[in-house]
């Protein structure tokens, strides 16, 4: 799963995750993607479980591209905890995804597989997203 | 006989935020400057043709411009600004050309052919650059350049901007060395199931290099370490 070496922070403050993305929108290096349409929290279980699905219907052929980090440490407090206290234990980590986030690349497959194996990456992930496509973006 | 595109724009007046009621009523704001134009002209244009031409002739075709009544301008599709969720045009910028001065213009890179590699089975080919940047004269531009990648017949063999073949009168400014196309080998990936990783214990980088700058970095660790001590007896 994917999770940062070293940090400066252990805990990190929420943030707000307003408005659309406006990095990494577009498709640079394969000829297909998903594109997030909503905002969220992504954990790195799902982007890998994400990443398996595509793996896994692929097979040999094709390359994926993950194009977002899960850098953002989540901390949970403990069951049956009163508040107060302080912050919790870091459980695990997320990326912040917002509207228009290219989340996976794929190139050297043809645009059926792409599209199914993108599609089964979907399953995985908690956002409405999208297929796009190099050609359609011209 | 090359594909002629021609446009026709109306000069805007309306500016800033109210272009959006004029977006949602079908009119695309666009604004046509050039060395010989004095000051940058706003235009409108009706989304729909605006859309097939620019599909059609994208960055480095020449479009014949007709503002109100005017004589035809020959323009170059500069930035075209999209709504990164829906890919709906927002805004473009038009360049008017001089057909005897160069122009800089991104020309897209097609894939020709097939590798052989890729044919055994053993590569697959990823492209790297999709457009070079070059230097030319609007009489001489060109839609595409073709790549040949048949020439890829070993595994890790690439092709870099130096083996485009242009003619002579066309002068590429992107750096020679960048990676046109590129054949890696196929990896079928293991689905390994790995043991999870608890958050807490990835490392948190100290402040200062403590242990490599000796005496400066000991005494904020020392006081770091009373600090915590004095927590503790609070609690």
């Amino acid at each position: 799963m994917l999770m940062p070496k070293r940090v400066k922070y252990r805990k990190t403050h929420r943030g707000r995750m307003k408005g659309k993305e406006s990095r990494g929108v577009t498709l640079d290096f394969g000829d297909y993607g998903l594109q997030a349409l909503q905002p969220c929290w992504m954990t790195s279980r799902q982007i890998e479980a994400a990443r398996r699905a595509v793996v896994r219907f692929v097979k040999r052929g094709g390359k994926l591209w993950i194009r977002v980090f899960p850098d953002h440490s989540v901390t949970i407090k403990g069951a049956e905890t009163r508040m107060g206290g302080g912050k919790g234990a870091p459980d695990h980590w997320g990326a912040v995804i917002k509207p228009g986030r290219v989340l996976f690349e794929i190139g050297g497959v043809k645009e059926e597989t792409a599209r199914e194996a993108m599609r089964l990456a979907a399953y995985k992930l908690p956002i409405k997203t999208q297929f796009i496509s190099k050609t359609e973006a011209q | 006989m090359a594909e002629e595109f021609l446009l026709t724009a109306e000069p805007r007046t309306i500016r800033g935020k109210q272009v959006g009621a004029m977006r949602r009523a079908g009119s695309i704001p666009a604004i046509l400057y050039g060395s010989h134009i004095q000051t940058p002209l706003p235009l409108k244009l009706e989304e729909k043709t605006l859309k097939l031409v620019i599909a059609k002739a994208g960055h480095n075709r020449l479009i014949k411009l007709t503002v109100d009544t005017g004589a035809p301008r020959l323009v170059l599709t500069r930035e075209v600004q999209r709504n990164s969720l829906t890919g709906r045009i927002v805004h473009v910028d038009f360049q008017e050309v001089s057909m005897t001065e160069k122009i800089t213009t991104p020309v897209p890179l097609v894939l020709v052919g097939i590798s052989p590699a890729v044919t055994r089975g053993e590569g697959l080919l990823i492209h790297g650059i999709n457009t070079v940047e070059i230097r030319v004269l609007p009489t001489d531009l060109i839609p595409e350049i073709e790549v040949d990648v048949t020439v890829l017949e070993s595994l890790n063999q690439s092709l870099f901007v130096k083996d485009l073949k242009v003619g002579d009168k066309i002068e590429i400014l992107t750096p020679a060395d960048e990676m046109v196309a590129k054949v890696v080998p196929v990896k079928e990936e293991v689905i390994a199931v790995e043991a999870p990783v608890a958050a807490a214990e990835v490392e948190v980088i100290k402040k200062g290099k403590i242990e490599e700058e000796g005496a400066e970095g000991e005494a904020p660790a020392a006081g770091g370490e009373a600090k915590e001590a004095k927590k503790e007896e609070k609690k």
